[in-house]
């Protein structure tokens, strides 16, 4: 299974190389579309195990919350903070995203 | 993106739209207090009661994490915290922009944190005790590693604090963009109204889906997004003045 998912994500690295090279175009093209590739794939990982981490910190919160009903005001802007942490990493890779897609290089 | 954002409604040629919306947000913050504290009352009534509110709750942030030394502060945490509050709500309403989408508001924000709480702790500790702390509580062999991870991790605070916010606002600016684009006369609205058949079949519901899903969905998540996103900034400018404040009085 893990050799499949490697092999096809080799394989979808490898097309869009091929076909510019094939054409023998400009370096510039070739490089544009990488960062277009390399925007999508890296978001899409980037806010894929965001997800999980997220899911798992807020989880653990309101498993926390529905014992100490009490101390849910702390929790809660601990759970907050915490997601601002997770969520900080994948900002960086928004924005590098961003520079990839709209800044010309 | 040129291509699918519309231009701001304010734009003088000469300046920058986040330094020209940088000074809308300060004009409205400088009215609202001025009218404010116009006549000042013991029992407050109107604005005066608003603001008075608004900046209870800073103070009680304040109390919470930096303890009874913490008011000296509100002056700066809750300027921050006004200023990011409207800017990112400016965002919001179609055709102004919010200025914290902008870099270089962000770092300033970030840098005017970063070098206030190193100088309140070189102040409350004296310089050499707070390169001193720096190092931690390891063994003396491990003290000039540790003290070059501790400056990478400080000199990674503003970085975070900054690119969290740009990114967060950016990010929603995108979105509304990208929707708005796709609603709009070039895109659904637009197919619906060309009187092709596939148009009114599958354009119009699919515009009339995408106003629900932004009004309904996408603008509650961020005015919720802009709440949060200044919680947070403030809370994590409180917890660098706390740590370096709280420091001196355990050595």
């Amino acid at each position: 299974m893990q050799r499949i998912l490697t092999v096809s994500v080799m394989a979808v690295l490898a097309v869009p190389g091929m076909a510019w090279a094939a054409e023998a175009a400009g370096g510039s093209d070739m490089a544009k579309a990488f960062a277009v590739l390399a925007a999508g794939l890296g978001f899409g990982l980037a806010a894929g195990l965001c997800g999980l981490g997220q899911g798992r910190a807020a989880g653990s919160a309101v498993d926390a919350m529905a014992r100490q009903p009490g101390a849910i005001a702390r929790i809660q802007t601990a759970m907050l903070l915490g997601l601002a942490f997770i969520e900080s990493l994948v900002l960086f890779v928004f924005v590098i995203a961003v520079i990839l897609l709209f800044v010309k290089s | 993106m040129e291509m699918i954002e519309h231009p701001p409604i304010l734009h003088i040629p000469a300046i920058p739209d986040h330094i020209l919306y940088t000074w809308l947000v300060m004009a409205i913050l400088v009215v609202v207090s001025l009218v404010a504290t116009r006549r000042v009352a013991l029992v407050p009534t109107g604005s005066q009661n608003f603001m008075e509110m608004v900046l209870d709750q800073f103070v009680k942030e304040l109390d919470e994490t930096i303890g009874h030394e913490g008011r000296r502060y509100l002056p700066l945490i809750a300027t921050l915290g006004l200023f990011i509050l409207t800017s990112n709500l400016m965002g919001l309403i179609p055709g102004l922009v919010a200025p914290t989408a902008n870099l270089n508001t962000t770092v300033a924000c970030a840098l005017i944190v970063f070098i206030t709480y190193h100088v309140i702790g070189v102040r409350k500790q004296g310089f050499i005790p707070y390169m001193k702390h720096f190092a931690g509580p390891v063994p003396t062999v491990l003290k000039p590693l540790m003290f070059v991870i501790e400056i990478i991790s400080h000199c990674a605070r503003p970085l975070s604090l900054s690119l969290r916010l740009f990114g967060n606002m950016m990010a929603g600016h995108i979105l509304l963009a990208i929707f708005f684009f796709m609603m709009g006369f070039d895109g659904m609205l637009g197919w619906a109204l060309s009187g092709s058949l596939g148009g009114i079949v599958v354009g119009a519901p699919a515009a009339a889906i995408m106003v629900v899903f932004v009004v309904g969905f996408l603008l509650p998540l961020k005015i919720l997004v802009a709440f949060i996103q200044t919680f947070i900034f403030c809370k994590l400018a409180m917890l660098y003045i706390a740590a370096a404040v709280e420091e001196a009085e355990h050595h």
